[in-house]
């Protein structure tokens, strides 16, 4: 089993106030990411992530997402405390390309979070990660139709390319 | 903006109109019945309307609604209706009485229904009875308080009505049993609308007349909103369009696309009372013999359709013998809500003597945007030049127009444009990019002349028919199904609807079939977002983030069939 980088987790105090944990995802969120998917997620972003209708999460899927090697598929966490508890609101991950050098990467926000800063945070962390693996570019599928989802990837020096054979999706890719 | 295809335009036809000559749909259509009383507004199964009937039956439906239903100004009134000398009634009476008309497909299954009538928020609806038993099922979640019903032979003379009524109900069986209390029949509501004064809203053109639904990408519905002012600059527009070939109170157009679709309702039913023409309804036209005897018995000089019509009527028995009854008489065939095959024009105009011109719009403008040249000597395409009063970009993804000739997102702006969605602020907002421009979803470029043209389409949506059927609806239905693992829609092409779904199934319960399936869609979705074909596969394609590569699907099912 992979150990867990502990030591990539740190705090952050949001411009509004609020104080959020960044960690990487562990086997143990299994419940937190079912519960942020179910609830946190409006059916619009479920579909905006996985491109397709996600009703509930499948156990296959939570597993998938959860149970990481921080090698090869990095996840990324952003969570809030309430007492005792935690919610996750956000995360961001990459899975390396067979070719050992690029990696494609998604990231969702929940429905109330969007705005707050956490995308910004989570997608640092998670380019910092890949350029320390010695990965040379992120990619990603995003729906031509996600105006939020391309402006956000610009601003973080992502080039956005279009497939003429594919008039639905935009391909997007960062130099590391 | 520089409008290089003004110099497209034929001779006649003004480069801008004014998008209020009329208040309201209701002056426009009460001015033409003054001045075409008359002559025949309507035609169904060989009973004539004329405008002067058309005006008192509405006025009389109107006064029902305002005085007996008890209904405000504003609030909604669902018409679920085939082409039928009623819908006309229906939607007259209803706009006339100051209320918003939400058009409703007939063949929409119970939860299908209950979704549009709740979001509108409709509180009455005027329903055929042939789906009295959906609406039954269907009125649960909604806040409808009246219903009126109707026999398709209502608005026929006596005898006629007698035959056409008793065959519908007791020899063919087409109306399974239904029962909701406080329903009432059309002819008592017109009855009793006739004893009380139809109090004439003020209306003014910002006014919505039409709460128009299309599929969202989330599969929820949502209604397009439509002003009095969007809707009379867009029967304007066509109008000055067509002046090159239509004549005032000299034409009949063939009305075979529902009604109900916005393009129809503006192309045929609303220009054509605007020019004192005839609707010659056809209110079933699957049934190709029927639709046939029709045009053989009806000298007809304008027609629209979509491209599987005018394919379906080629291959027809007995076509040859409508065009040679009606040689002479057709001088426009218009083609639109889907790509037309250049094959199906080429036989179109042999065997007519008159292309198929193209025309493009979509929902949220009213419908028409663009045309070819009525007067056009052969099928161009393309979608046409932008109509009088329209502007049309293209644009990339940031909403900054492209140099021309370059292809991007098809941008529109005129008075014939939506001011966004029913109770739907965010997607209202998302529909625009910034100055205003319509977001179409559609790609394209234009020529040289000023002709735009099709590339592609833009959001992920299946095009039946020029009926649009969204893939997550479908999913999230099929999803829903406890034999189901995972599943993906996707439209495939198909000679005959141009596009059908396809669906690809990933199983849970070993033992599920395609009949389950097929069973499962038929209860809860309208015939074009049905799947035409069904596959069991052991995994759907995904990148490695998990996200479904329908392009793949799509490529494989193309690539088998060869």
């Amino acid at each position: 089993m992979a150990e867990y980088p502990a030591h990539l987790a740190h705090e952050h105090r949001l411009f509004d106030g609020r104080t959020v944990t960044i960690r990487p995802i562990r086997p143990q969120d299994d419940l937190l990411e079912r519960d942020f998917i179910d609830s946190g997620l409006s059916g619009e972003n479920r579909y905006l992530r996985f491109q397709k209708w996600v009703a509930a999460p499948s156990d296959k899927l939570i597993h998938f997402l959860t149970d990481v090697d921080y090698e090869r598929h990095m996840a990324f966490v952003c969570t809030v405390r309430h007492g005792e508890g935690e919610e996750i609101v956000g995360e961001a991950r990459y899975v390396t390309n067979p070719d050992g050098k690029s990696c494609e990467f998604g990231i969702m926000i929940a429905d109330a979070w969007h705005k707050s800063g956490i995308a910004g945070l989570l997608m640092d962390d998670l380019i910092r990660a890949a350029r320390a693996r010695g990965l040379e570019s992120v990619e990603g599928i995003v729906l031509r139709n996600n105006a939020t989802m391309l402006k956000f990837v610009r601003a973080l020096g992502f080039e956005v390319h279009h497939v003429p054979e594919d008039p639905v999706n935009a391909r997007v890719v960062k130099k590391l | 903006m520089h409008k290089i295809w003004l110099n497209s335009y034929p001779a006649g036809v003004p480069a801008d109109i004014d998008p209020r000559a009329y208040a309201s749909l209701c002056e426009m259509f009460e001015r033409s019945c003054e001045r075409f009383r008359a002559r025949t507004a309507f035609t169904n199964m060989g009973v004539a309307l004329s405008f002067g009937e058309l005006e008192r039956l509405s006025r009389d439906f109107g006064a029902y609604l305002q005085t007996v239903a008890g209904l405000r100004p504003g609030e909604r009134v669902a018409i679920m209706l085939p082409n039928l000398l009623q819908y006309p009634v229906a939607m007259f009476g209803a706009l006339r009485a100051g209320l918003v008309v939400v058009n409703v497909n007939p063949l929409y299954t119970a939860p299908e229904l209950e979704q549009q009538l709740a979001d509108s928020g409709a509180t009455a609806i005027v329903v055929l009875e042939n789906f009295a038993h959906t609406l039954e099922r269907a009125l649960a979640g909604t806040r409808v308080r009246r219903v009126i019903t109707t026999q398709p032979g209502d608005l026929f003379p006596p005898v006629k009505r007698w035959l056409v009524n008793f065959a519908v109900k007791h020899v063919k069986r087409l109306v399974p049993r239904w029962r909701i209390n406080g329903a009432v029949g059309l002819r008592a509501a017109l009855a009793r609308g006739a004893r009380h004064e139809l109090d004439r809203s003020k209306l003014v053109p910002d006014d919505i007349a039409l709460l128009q639904y299309t599929g969202g990408t989330t599969g929820t519905p949502r209604g397009v909103i439509l002003s009095h002012a969007n809707m009379v600059a867009n029967v304007e527009q066509t109008l000055a369009w067509s002046r090159t070939t239509l004549r005032e109170g000299e034409e009949t157009v063939v009305t075979a696309l529902p009604l109900y679709h916005v393009f129809a309702l503006t192309a045929n039913l609303l220009l054509f009372i605007r020019l004192g023409g005839n609707n010659l309804l056809i209110t079933n036209p699957r049934d190709l013999p029927a639709m046939i005897a029709e045009l053989r018995r009806n000298r007809f000089t304008a027609m629209t359709g979509v491209n599987t019509l005018y394919r379906a009527l080629l291959d027809a028995d007995g076509f040859a013998q409508v065009c040679a009854a009606n040689r002479g008489a057709l001088k426009l065939a218009v083609a639109g809500g889907m790509a037309v095959q250049r094959s199906v024009s080429e036989r179109w105009q042999q065997a007519t003597g008159v292309p198929l011109v193209e025309g493009y719009g979509l929902t949220e403008a009213s419908p028409n945007v663009c045309a070819n040249p009525f007067d056009a000597k052969a099928f161009s395409g393309k979608l046409g030049v932008p109509l009088p009063s329209t502007e049309v970009v293209i644009l990339d993804e940031h909403g900054d127009e492209v140099p021309p000739g370059e292809t991007g997102e098809i941008g529109v702006r005129g008075p014939q444009v939506t001011r966004g969605y029913w109770n739907r602020p965010e997607d209202s907002a998302q529909a625009f990019a910034p100055g205003g421009w319509l977001r179409s979803g559609d790609i394209g470029r234009f020529d040289e002349r000023g002709y735009l043209e099709f590339v592609d389409r833009k959001k992920d949506v299946i095009v039946v028919s020029g009926f649009k059927a969204y893939p997550t609806e479908i999913e999230d239905l099929v999803m829903r199904h406890p034999g189901v693992g995972d599943a993906a829609a996707i439209g495939v092409p198909d000679a005959r609807s141009g596009e059908a779904v396809a669906l690809f199934v990933v199983k849970k319960d070993p033992a599920l079939t395609a009949e389950a399936l097929r069973e499962h869609c038929a209860n809860s979705l309208a015939g074009y977002k049905r799947p035409v074909r069904i596959e069991f596969r052991d995994a759907l394609p995904k990148n490695p983030l998990g996200k479904i590569l329908r392009r793949r699907l799509r490529d494989e099912v193309v690539g088998a069939d060869g």
